[in-house]
C-alpha cells in the first residue's frame, strides 16, 4: 500500500548559495534533521535568520515548523546538520543555553505559570534579585517597560490564570521581550489575538526589526506573513523546499502550492458508496454550544466518512465532546436516526444513540495504560453482558478481548497484558476497539494517526474505511490533510468554533488541500469572511459571547 | 511530535496475520497478578518468621487465651478498617476520615441500643446506613467541588470529632453508650470454641468477631473482581477522564466508594465496640494510620487501579503479629511506635518502587 503522503522529494533543491544577499545570517541551521521513532520530523531543514528582517516559517501540520524552532532553542538536540549563531557553531543542552545567547522564542504552546503575577510571569527567565530576594521594584519596572512595548494596559499583579487566553498569549510575548534579544522566534503568535492585538504585535514586530532584531515568524494566517514578512522558507516533511526566497517574488497561490507540493498518489481503496440521498445517521442544526460553537450544522450519513478540518482551537474536539454529552448545547439541535435527542453523559450516547468517540489524546483520555487488554475492550459493554447482582462473566469478557484483538490485528501477548506496554499504533486500536466492540453505528474519530509511525498509519486508514464501508457513519477530525483527503468524502472546514465551509473530496490532493487551505486561511471566495471575528464582539446570531473568554 | 516509542513490530499490522497473532494462550492475568501474588507470599513468610522467632523469645507468644485470641481479634478488626481505606484507594482516593467515620457510625449504634432500644443486628444496620451516609456525604463533596479527597476527608475528620463528642456529651453522663443488647457480650467473648456440630467444636483460640470479616472480605472481594460496579471503581482509579471518556458514571462511582468506605468504617467500629464493651467517642480514633498498612503492604495501590483483599488481610496480620510480638517481648510503647513507622515507610516506598520497577519492565519489554 502506497502512503498518499510519499512525496517524490524536495521539488526544488537548494541553490548552493545565495550571491544576493547582502548580510551573513546571525542564525543559520544549516540542514537539520530530528528523529523520532518511526517519524522523521526533520531531514534536511534550512534556516538562516539575518539581523534587522522579518522571515516567514510556513508549512502544513507537521511538517516540522514546531520542531525546527525546539531544536532551534535547545529543546531538542539535533540528529544531524548544523547550528551557528553569528558564524559560530553552537550547540546547546538546555533551553538556557539558547535564552544566555540571545534567542527568545514565543512557543505555540502556553508556558506560563498561571499562579504567578503578570510581573512575575514577565520576568521570569532572570528575576531581578538583591542579595538572593527578589527585587520587587526592579521586577515590576522591567515588567511594565515590556508591556509598554506592547502598548498593553495590564495590572502588572494580576494572576496571569484569570487573564483570557488572548492577554495571556501577549504576557506570553512580553516575556519573549524581557531579555534583549538578538534572535526573536514567534510560533503562531496570533492564534488568540485579535485583529487589532494582531496589527499591533506586527507593529512591534517591525519595530523590532529596525532596531536590528532577527525576527522569525510562524504563522498559519497568510495575510499576516503578507503584511510583515521580507523573506521566506517552507517546509514540507520535515524538508526545506523553499529556503530563505524573498517574498515578494510570490503570490499566496504560489506559497500555498509550495506547502502543499503535488506528488501525492490516490489511495488504493475498494470503492465505498454512500446514498447521498439516505437518510442522515447523525445531523447537527445550528447547533450552539457553551464551549463557543456558533450556528454548526453537518451530517453524516451511514457508510459515510465525514472530514472536519481546522487549526489547532478551532474547535473540533469540543464539537465532539458536546456531541458526547460533556459540553453544554445552548442552540440548535442535535439529531440521531432522525430523531431530535438531548445527550447529558458519554454513558447516554453509548447505550442510547450508539455514538462513540476515540479521543485525540489516547493516553490521557482514551486508555487505561495500567490495566490489562480485557478491562480496555470490555469498558463500554458491561452494561450489556452484565448478570444478576452486577456479576460479569470473564470469559465473554475475554471473548470479546479476543474478538476484536484479531480483527482489529492488536498485536498483544495475551488479553491480560497491559495495555501500557503496547506500542502506540496498538494502543490507538485499542482506543478504537472498545467503540467497536460497544457496536457502535456513529463514530467521531479525533486526531487517530498522530504520534503513529507511516505504514501503522496506513494500516489504520484501510481500517476506518473498512469500518465505514460496513456501514458506520464516521466523522473524522485530522489536522493531516493527506490523512483527510485518503479517507474524507466530503471535507468540513472549521475555523473559530463554526463551519467556514464544505470541501467535496474529489481525491486529487492539490486542489483538495488548496481549497482547504484557502478556507483556513479566508483567503477564498468572497462569500467567506476574509478576518477571524473579533472575539470580544459578541456574534447576535448565537445570542451569547463565543469563546476567548477568561 | 510525540516521544513515544512505538515497538519495532508496530508496522507489521498490515501483513496476514498467522495463527500465532491472536491471543496465545497465556495464563489468565499472568505477569500482573504473579506480581502480586509473590508479594502475598512475602507477607506469609515474614509473617510466618516472625511467628517462630517471637515463640521462640518467649513461649506464651503462643498462648490461646493470652495471645492469639486478642491477636486475632485484632487483626479482624483491623482488616476492615483496612478494607474501608482500600475503598477508596482503589478510585485513587484516601479516607483520613476512616476513624472519625467509625465513631460516627458506633454512635448512631449507641444511640440505637440506649434511646431506641434495638437489637443487636437492627442497631448495627442503622450504623452501617450511617456510616454509608457519611461517606456518601464525603464522596459527593469531592466529587461537586473538585477538592482532592486528602483535604474533604481531613476537613471531614474534624466536622466528625466535633460532633461525635458533641453528641456523646449531650446524650450521655459517662461519655458512652452502656446498654447492650442481647447478644452482645457472646459475640465478644466467644470464639469458634462455642460453635459446635454434634460433638466437634471450634478452635477456643479464634473469635468469633473474624466471622463478620470473613463475610466482609467476601463481598468486597467479589465487588471488586466479578462485577461491573467493583470494575469501573478500579478504573476510575486508574483514569478518571477516561473512564468518564467511556462512559463510566464517574460522580456515581466516587460517591460509592466513599459510600463503601464509610460503612466498612462503621462495621470496624462495631466490632471494636463490641471487643471493648462500650460505645465511646474514642472508637475509631487509633484506626487512621493502620487502615493504609494492611491494603499497602498487601499490594492495594495507593494511587488506585489495583486491589488485594486477601493482600489487605495478610499486610494487617503482619502488621499486628509484630505489635502483639513486641508487646509479648515487653517493648515499650514509644518503641514500638518506631518500629510501626518503619513499616509503614517501607510499606509506601514499596508501592513507589513497584511502580518504578514495572515502568522499567515496560520500557524493556514494549
Amino acid at each position: 500500500m502506497t502512503h498518499p503522503a510519499a512525496h517524490t522529494g524536495p521539488t526544488k533543491p537548494a541553490e548552493p548559495a545565495e550571491p544576493a544577499e547582502p548580510a551573513e545570517p546571525i542564525l543559520s541551521a544549516d540542514r537539520l534533521a530530528k528523529y523520532f521513532p518511526g517519524v522523521r520530523a526533520l531531514d534536511g531543514a534550512t534556516l538562516h535568520l539575518r539581523a534587522g528582517s522579518v522571515h516567514a516559517l510556513l508549512g502544513e501540520n507537521g511538517a516540522g515548523k514546531s520542531t525546527l524552532i525546539k531544536v532551534v532553542t535547545g529543546l531538542y538536540r539535533p540528529d544531524g546538520g548544523r547550528l551557528a549563531l553569528d558564524g559560530t557553531p553552537i550547540d546547546f543542552h538546555s533551553p538556557q543555553d539558547a535564552v544566555r545567547a540571545g534567542i527568545s522564542v514565543v512557543h505555540q504552546e502556553r508556558n506560563v505559570i498561571p499562579e504567578f503575577s503578570v510581573a512575575e510571569n514577565i520576568t521570569l527567565r532572570r528575576i531581578p534579585s538583591r542579595r538572593g530576594l527578589v527585587d520587587r521594584d526592579r521586577m515590576r519596572a522591567q515588567a511594565r517597560r515590556c508591556l509598554d512595548l506592547l502598548d498593553l494596559d495590564l495590572d502588572l499583579d494580576t494572576r496571569v490564570g484569570s487573564l483570557s487566553t488572548a492577554q495571556v498569549q501577549l504576557v506570553e510575548i512580553a516575556k519573549a521581550l524581557s531579555t534583549d534579544s538578538k534572535v526573536l522566534l514567534l510560533d503562531e503568535p496570533t492564534s488568540a489575538l485579535t485583529l487589532r492585538e494582531t496589527d499591533r504585535l506586527l507593529d512591534i514586530v517591525r519595530r523590532l526589526r529596525d532596531q536590528g532584531t532577527a525576527v522569525l515568524l510562524v504563522s498559519h494566517k497568510l495575510e499576516e506573513v503578507f503584511a510583515v514578512c521580507d523573506t521566506v522558507t517552507v517546509l514540507r516533511d520535515g524538508v526545506s523546499v523553499l529556503e530563505g526566497e524573498p517574498i515578494a517574488a510570490y503570490s499566496r497561490e504560489d506559497i500555498v502550492g509550495v506547502m502543499v507540493g503535488r506528488a501525492h498518489t490516490a489511495r488504493e481503496f475498494a470503492p465505498r458508496t454512500v446514498d447521498p440521498h439516505g437518510p442522515p445517521m447523525l445531523e447537527l442544526d445550528a447547533l450552539s454550544t457553551a464551549s463557543g460553537h456558533c450556528d454548526v450544522s453537518l451530517d453524516v450519513r451511514r457508510g459515510e466518512i465525514v472530514g472536519l478540518y481546522g487549526l489547532v482551537g478551532a474547535g473540533r474536539t469540543e464539537l465532539a465532546k458536546a456531541l458526547m454529552g460533556l459540553d453544554r448545547v445552548v442552540g440548535g439541535t442535535i439529531r440521531v436516526r432522525g430523531e431530535d435527542v438531548r445527550i447529558r453523559n458519554v454513558g447516554q450516547a453509548l447505550n442510547t444513540h450508539r455514538i462513540g468517540y476515540v479521543p485525540e489524546n489516547r493516553k490521557e483520555e482514551g486508555l487505561f495504560l495500567d490495566q490489562p487488554l480485557t478491562m480496555n475492550i470490555a469498558v463500554t459493554v458491561w452494561s450489556r453482558i452484565r448478570r444478576s447482582l452486577g456479576y460479569i462473566p470473564a470469559r465473554r469478557e475475554r471473548e470479546l478481548a479476543a474478538e476484536y484483538t484479531e480483527r482489529l490485528g492488536i498485536r498483544v501477548s495475551g488479553p491480560s497484558q497491559l495495555v501500557g506496554q503496547l506500542s502506540g499504533g496498538n494502543q490507538q486500536k485499542v482506543s478504537l476497539a472498545k467503540w467497536l466492540a460497544a457496536r457502535t453505528e456513529i463514530l467521531i474519530i479525533d486526531e487517530p494517526t498522530v504520534g503513529i509511525d507511516v505504514r501503522t498509519k496506513a494500516a489504520f486508514h484501510q481500517l476506518i474505511w473498512q469500518l465505514a464501508a460496513d456501514g458506520l457513519a464516521i466523522l473524522l477530525i485530522t489536522s493531516d490533510l493527506p490523512e483527510m483527503v485518503t479517507l474524507a468524502d466530503r471535507v468540513l472546514v472549521m475555523r473559530d468554533h463554526r463551519i467556514t465551509g464544505e470541501v467535496p473530496n474529489t481525491h486529487d490532493y492539490a486542489s483538495v488541500s488548496q481549497a482547504v487551505i484557502r478556507l483556513i486561511h479566508g483567503t477564498g471566495s468572497g462569500s467567506l469572511p476574509t478576518a477571524a471575528p473579533d472575539p470580544s464582539n459578541p456574534d447576535p446570531a448565537c445570542g451569547f459571547e463565543p469563546s476567548n473568554r477568561p | 511530535m510525540t516521544g513515544h516509542t512505538p515497538a519495532p513490530d508496530d508496522a507489521d499490522v498490515g501483513r496476514p496475520r498467522t495463527a500465532t497473532d491472536s491471543a496465545p494462550a497465556v495464563p489468565r492475568w499472568a505477569g500482573r497478578w504473579s506480581a502480586g501474588t509473590a508479594q502475598r507470599l512475602g507477607l506469609v513468610l515474614v509473617g510466618a518468621a516472625l511467628v517462630v522467632l517471637f515463640g521462640s523469645a518467649r513461649a506464651s507468644f503462643y498462648d490461646q487465651q493470652l495471645t492469639v485470641f486478642p491477636l486475632l481479634r485484632d487483626i479482624a478488626v483491623f482488616t476492615v478498617v483496612g478494607l474501608s481505606q482500600l475503598a477508596t484507594m482503589s478510585i485513587g482516593h484516601m479516607n483520613l476520615a476512616v476513624g472519625r467515620m467509625a465513631a460516627f457510625s458506633a454512635m448512631f449504634m449507641g444511640i440505637a441500643y440506649q434511646q431506641w432500644h434495638l437489637p443487636l443486628y437492627a442497631g448495627l444496620a442503622v450504623g452501617l446506613l450511617a456510616g454509608a451516609a457519611i461517606g456518601a456525604l464525603t464522596g459527593w463533596i469531592i466529587s461537586a467541588t473538585g477538592v482532592n479527597s486528602f483535604v474533604v476527608t481531613l476537613a471531614m475528620d474534624f466536622a466528625l470529632l466535633g460532633l461525635v463528642s458533641l453528641t456523646y456529651s449531650q446524650l450521655t453522663t459517662v461519655a458512652a453508650f452502656t446498654a447492650k443488647p442481647a447478644g452482645m457480650d457472646e459475640l465478644r467473648g466467644y470464639s469458634m470454641a462455642d460453635v459446635c456440630v454434634g460433638n466437634v467444636c471450634g478452635s477456643p483460640a479464634i473469635p468469633q468477631i473474624l466471622l463478620f470479616t470473613i463475610v466482609a472480605m467476601l463481598l468486597v472481594g467479589y465487588l471488586y473482581s466479578r462485577t461491573r460496579t467493583g470494575r469501573e471503581l478500579l478504573l476510575v482509579g486508574s483514569n478518571s477522564t477516561a473512564a468518564r471518556l467511556s462512559g463510566v458514571p464517574v460522580t456515581r462511582r466516587v460517591i460509592g466508594a466513599h459510600a463503601l468506605s464509610g460503612m466498612l468504617a462503621g462495621l470496624a467500629g462495631f466490632m471494636l465496640a463490641v471487643t471493648s464493651g462500650s460505645f465511646t467517642a474514642g472508637i475509631g480514633s487509633e484506626f487512621m494510620i493502620p487502615s493504609f498498612l494492611g491494603p499497602v503492604l498487601g499490594g492495594t495501590l495507593l494511587t488506585g487501579g489495583a486491589v488485594s483483599v486477601v493482600g489487605t488481610l495478610l499486610g494487617t496480620s503482619l502488621v499486628q503479629v509484630i505489635r502483639q510480638g513486641l508487646t509479648t517481648l515487653g517493648t515499650g510503647l514509644e518503641n514500638l511506635n518506631i518500629y510501626l513507622g518503619v513499616i509503614l515507610l517501607l510499606a509506601l516506598s514499596t508501592d513507589r518502587i513497584r511502580s518504578v520497577v514495572s515502568a522499567r519492565r515496560a520500557v524493556a519489554h514494549p
